[in-house]
């Protein structure tokens, strides 16, 4: 219980710094522009005003610049779809033909993805251009204050100097921030719109335009309607997620501690060369390995050519566990499901080995032995003493790895795609599989049936449903903030 | 002032310069074809480009799979190639996305400005299967590259006699005798069609796009749906039969795993490699249905070559597909990668008519209908078919039978979204 | 070891089948992982091109298919490929190792109003699938025309790797203050604390993100086929060129020297791997502490 609210009150202050975060901003910059004198509240409006009445010509310039650039950013480009947000574009494409020139002519039309896509951005980027802003009034303020208390003023180099000392955060973050925004926030946010538009195959930019719908894949998702279906198909499909993503971390976590402490035993002779041998398989890329594993596997594949030879397949035929004439290791539900949950521990015992070796090396070693001289075995030494130490240096790296697990597209993806059919013939309807994943669904619906507003639906519970996890792993996991214990 | 008066006339007289030399820019064009096509396409090219002396080209050539060409276009259309190959069954998605560009409209005008012939003659000196098959609504969409995409039966004359070919009944008794296997793809909807519109039922498409099937029903020929899914199931049961999964099946002939199997011409190679002497061909067989023998049908296919209705020189694109697909280009092909020719002079050719998979695959397409199907028929049908292959249908319990064409044909059958 | 001298002989020969029997055990689970290693360089030496699905060893030994594979053709231009993903590999690494260092150095070591708003941003944006955001990544490259070009390949491999700065923070966090402070008092600023102290101490964590991040390129098959998507095949990476011979039409005349693409692609990582072995594992080990 204690835990539970230790981790609760995180979050809910979390939540209330931000918020006084932005209150605070938001006084800072009302008492810049009260107290300020003319030159001050002019930056509003010409943001190197401040700064040229302080005789920083240098900086005024830069920002003027900037805000050129801004207004330029406005009006040649942002202005040519913000407008058109709100429907989303309403002329569609036509073309004539003209034989003078071999080329086809084009009206100016609409492409709803690209105004979604332009007007996010342009979003962002007055979003940015608000708090430069206001940002930019604030110091003019403390400026002002600086001069009439006859303090000293940054020149420019000065200013430059700052950004490698106080002000190193902003330099160090500028740029990454920038490549997270550009390519994982936008895109992020773009889908997330999706979700709440028609963008599917009847409605295909360009030749296409799509619209706002609301709610309604939400509805057809849950409320069943025209796509009852898809719920049946939500549901399992989670549920599979759900329990691989659980199988998937447990078993190479505690698979990859077991493997290491057998590496690192004293009684392992040429330790080198076992650690080699499994680290290998890593350097193997994937889609290589998971591809021969596949046809390893197949129907057709050696493995059941092995188990038809030894009479395997006869044995488990006699006794009812299989109707066919093989054993479907990768085309059956359940056989298919522990399967790949096997061969996701091949996969990821080695690095979870490499992981746990290096965290184990630095067990304190003064408990072992006194555990050794109180004549523990080694079971009770691994239950009371090695876990208790792995789990609280690596839990929360354990809370990752679920996350990591809900949506590893290529185990699945490489070992199911185009050779497992499903014979559930309500999963078929609504193109899942009983091993997909959510994402790998989502891939499927995007890349075959240009189904977009679903996926991006689907995306959204991928998002609340890991975040639900995330929070209750790190309430269990997480005792309070570890930041500074080494500091 | 004056200084900047010059500098911007001389930024204009720089521009306007720049627009003349564009219009000597050669004219810039992208090309897509199969892997198989590629030192075929280069020739061609060169072809094209000594046809039109006048004209300076600027043509490139890329990889794109003729299966998958719908999906990397669709993706995104404007950055796509402005002639495509492509399978015929992807026609109806990539005009439902404006990706084609309507050869029968104002652009058909260049073929006899710059080709020498109407677009009707075109049409003319290919098949009607092709034709009907690169059209929608009355509109040609794309010019026929070649035929025989569709399937039947290769089979071991050694081990399969000519007459046991003719029947499933045959066919499985002979492998059984013969300790071997007869294999068909049964978990896709493109071969399993074959059984369902054999029996006279149909698969159509309606103008909103959404697919249209009976299978649950009674067909015109008198049959119904669960006397061709128990047929299905006998045929599965049969110890002579193996189900291949889609997209094995090339792999299981080279294996020697079968005595006949059902596939295409572009299996031919591997079918002559594995059957050797014996190696033989023939339309498909027919089938135990309600106690009578019925033909198998097939879905007709066809290598088109369509134009990217976005593409900037759309004029030159369409003389470009018209030239590739051309009485000598597809001869050429023929030639070079066994594709069997739509124009009816290259098919007339002897080399063609002896080639024993064509004739094998014209024979069948006899049985044929065009696929028209909409993108929610192929994943129902796939899992029909796993089922039956899986023997999950029990031939006797016929309520269940129906219960799942039921679900099949309401799968199939659903809006498009 | 001086207590089993002291032990007389039985104990020793218990011992020694204790050890034998250890032994076996890691043996047999280090044979179970290697199977398909073996399996995959064992085909790659088949002189059969298609796939083999009877036997466990080909049937007949060639390594013609390794020549083949180096020899360009229509279809396989793979020597042209590795370059390509060398070149884009190493830019990545050289892109994401800086990001990943500068954003785990700002959120470990420095103070900021922002900074706990900024972890818990990262947090959810690692939530949410990106296999969903491929569409909206390919259309912004495309704006900038980078489609169809390694620089775009580059920046979608690189540009959002800030968000994986938790482990590099994790070592940073151990690094110790005094060192810092003390470097302060000496009149160093942030930017030379950060290069000169912190950097050089903590080359095991540089080790773990360079080779983490030069092994995407190699890897990655799904990205990279969307934005190469003119069908250049002198364009492609490793992974897209690969991944094309699986299709239908080629798998039969290409398996083998898939094969081969995927040994010869193993080995210069592993090569990587275990000149670099110890230091990844003090990475990934001192930054999972605090990860």
């Amino acid at each position: 219980m204690e835990e539970k609210s230790n981790g609760f009150a995180r979050i809910g202050s979390a939540f209330s710094g931000f918020l006084a975060g932005i209150v605070q901003f938001f006084s800072e910059f009302g008492t810049a522009l009260a107290g300020g004198d003319a030159f001050v509240k002019l930056s509003l409006i010409w943001w190197g005003a401040g700064h040229f009445r302080r005789k920083q010509y240098v900086k005024a310039l830069l920002m003027t610049l900037l805000e050129v650039g801004i207004i330029l950013f406005t009006f040649n480009f942002a202005m040519s779809y913000v407008p058109k947000f709100g429907t989303l574009g309403t002329v569609q494409a036509e073309q004539v033909f003209n034989i003078q020139t071999m080329q086809s002519e084009w009206n100016d039309y609409d492409n709803s993805f690209m105004i979604l896509l332009f007007s996010l951005f342009s979003f962002v980027v007055w979003a940015a251009s608000v708090v430069v802003c206001m940002r930019n009034v604030v110091n003019a303020y403390r400026l002002q204050m600086e001069a009439q208390q006859g303090h000293h003023i940054n020149s420019f180099v000065e200013d430059v100097r700052e950004y490698l000392d106080k002000k190193f955060h902003i330099t160090l973050l500028t740029l990454p921030t920038l490549g997270i925004v550009i390519f994982t926030l936008i895109p992020m946010l773009l889908l997330i719109l999706v979700a709440f538009t028609n963008y599917d195959q009847q409605h295909m930019p360009p030749t296409n335009l799509f619209t706002w719908v609301g709610f309604s894949n939400f509805v057809s998702l849950f409320g069943g309607g025209i796509t009852s279906t898809f719920g049946y198909a939500f549901v399992r499909v989670l549920g599979w997620t759900i329990v691989w993503s659980f199988f998937a971390t447990l078993t190479t976590y505690f698979g990859g501690i077991l493997m290491s402490l057998l590496l690192n035993s004293k009684l392992t002779r040429c330790t080198r060369l076992w650690r080699t041998m499994l680290v290998v398989t890593i350097a193997v890329p994937q889609f290589v390995s998971l591809l021969l594993m596949r046809n390893f596997f197949a129907n057709t594949g050696i493995m059941n050519t092995i188990c038809a030879n030894i009479g395997l397949t006869d044995f488990l035929r006699k006794i009812g566990l299989i109707s066919t004439s093989y054993i479907p290791f990768l085309s059956a539900p359940i056989w298919a499901h522990v399967m790949i949950i096997l061969i996701n521990i091949w996969v990821g015992i080695p690095y979870q080995m490499l992981i746990a070796t290096g965290v184990l090396m630095n067990l304190p070693t003064d408990q072992l032995e006194s555990a050794r001289m109180d004549g523990a075995n080694p079971f009770q030494v691994f239950k009371s003493i090695t876990m208790p130490y792995m789990l609280q240096v690596t839990g929360p790296a354990l809370v990752t790895d679920f996350v990591k697990n809900f949506n590893n597209f290529n185990v699945i993806y490489l070992l199911t795609q185009d050779v497992y059919v499903t014979t559930n013939q309500f999963m078929a309807n609504s193109q899942a599989k009983e091993v997909d994943l959510l994402v790998t669904w989502l891939f499927t619906l995007t890349q075959d049936y240009y189904n977009y507003k679903m996926a991006s639906v689907i995306g959204i519970m991928v998002f609340v449903v890991c975040a639900i996890f995330t929070l209750i792993g790190f309430n269990f996991m997480i005792r309070g903030d570890k930041e500074g214990t080494y500091q | 002032m004056k200084k900047l008066l010059a500098l911007l006339l001389t930024l204009a007289m720089v521009l306007s310069m720049a627009v003349c030399a564009s219009a000597a820019d050669p004219i810039s064009l992208v090309v897509w074809g199969a892997e198989e096509d590629q030192a075929l396409l280069a020739e061609l090219v060169e072809g094209f480009k000594a046809a039109y002396p006048d004209q300076t080209f600027d043509i490139q050539i890329g990889v794109e799979s003729e299966s998958t060409a719908k999906d990397t276009v669709l993706t995104d259309v404007e950055a796509a190639a402005d002639v495509f190959a492509f399978a015929n069954d992807q026609l109806n998605d990539l005009v439902a996305a404006g990706a084609l560009l309507d050869l029968s409209g104002q652009v058909s005008a260049v073929l006899p400005a710059y080709a020498g012939k109407t677009l009707e003659d075109v049409m003319a000196a290919n098949g009607e299967g092709s034709v009907a098959a690169a059209s929608k609504d009355g509109k040609l969409y794309a010019f026929p590259m070649g035929g025989g995409n569709n399937y039947f039966l290769y089979y071991d004359s050694t081990k399969v006699s000519a007459e046991q070919a003719q029947s499933w009944d045959g066919l499985l008794a002979a492998a059984e005798a013969a300790g071997s296997k007869v294999g068909m793809t049964f978990a896709s909807g493109w071969y399993n069609a074959s059984f369902f519109l054999g029996a006279g039922f149909i698969a159509d498409m309606n103008e909103d796009g959404t697919t249209v099937i009976d299978w649950n029903g009674t067909s015109s020929d008198g049959y119904t749906g669960v006397d061709v899914a128990k047929a299905m199931a006998e045929i599965a049961a049969n110890p002579g039969f193996l189900a291949i999964a889609d997209g094995d099946i090339s792999n299981q002939i080279a294996s020697k795993a079968v005595c006949a199997v059902i596939s295409g011409t572009w299996d031919a190679g591997a079918a002559e490699a594995a059957f050797g002497e014996g190696y033989a061909a023939t339309k498909l067989p027919t089938f135990t249905c309600a106690g009578s023998q019925v033909q198998m049908s097939c879905y007709s296919g066809f290598k088109l070559m369509g134009v990217n209705a976005y593409s900037k020189n759309s004029g030159w694109a369409v003389l470009l597909a018209e030239y590739l697909t051309n009485e000598s280009s597809q001869t050429a092909r023929f030639n070079s990668r066994q594709l069997a020719p739509t124009n009816l002079n290259a098919a007339a050719d002897e080399a063609v008519s002896s080639n024993i998979a064509i004739a094998a695959s014209a024979a069948q397409d006899v049985y044929g209908s065009v696929q028209n199907v909409g993108g929610k028929y192929w994943d129902p049908t796939a899992t029909f078919g796993q089922m039956v292959a899986n023997g999950e249908l029990s031939t006797a319990d016929e309520a269940a039978i129906q219960n799942v064409l039921d679900t099949l044909v309401e799968g199939v059958c659903a809006a498009i979204q | 070891m001086t207590q089993s001298k002291l032990q007389p002989a039985v104990h020793l020969g218990k011992r020694n089948t204790k050890i034998i029997l250890h032994n076996a055990l890691i043996a047999f689970l280090c044979f179970v992982w290697i199977i398909p290693i073996v399996w995959l360089v064992c085909t790659s030496f088949s002189a059969y091109p298609g796939k083999n699905t009877s036997t466990f060893f080909p049937e007949e030994w060639s390594a013609i298919h390794y020549v083949k594979l180096l020899t360009p053709d229509t279809v396989n231009q793979f020597p042209t490929w590795f370059m390509n993903t060398f070149k884009i590999a190493c830019w990545t690494c050289v892109i994401s190792t800086l990001f990943v260092l500068m954003v785990a150095y700002a959120m470990s070591v420095m103070r900021f109003p922002a900074r706990k708003g900024l972890m818990n941003l990262a947090v959810l944006l690692n939530l949410f699938p990106g296999m969903l955001s491929m569409i909206a990544v390919y259309f912004t490259l495309k704006t900038f025309g980078l489609t169809n070009s390694h620089i775009g390949l580059i920046l979608v491999y690189s540009a959002s790797s800030g968000l994986g700065y938790l482990i590099a923070k994790g070592f940073f966090d151990t690094v110790p203050r005094s060192l810092c402070e003390a470097a302060r008092l000496d009149g160093c600023n942030e930017a030379m604390i950060f290069w000169k102290i912190v950097l050089p101490t903590s080359k095991p964590i540089i080790v773990y993100t360079v080779i983490s991040s030069f092994l995407v390129p190699w890897m990655d098959f799904v990205y990279a086929k969307m934005i190469l998507n003119a069908g250049i095949s002198a364009n492609y990476t490793v992974a897209v060129g690969l991944y094309k011979m699986l299709e239908k039409s080629l798998i039969n005349t290409y398996f083998t020297q898939f094969c081969c693409g995927g040994v010869l692609v193993s080995i210069p990582i592993s090569i990587l791997f275990f000149i670099m072995q110890k230091f990844y594992v003090e990475g990934v080990t001192n930054g999972a502490v605090k990860g």
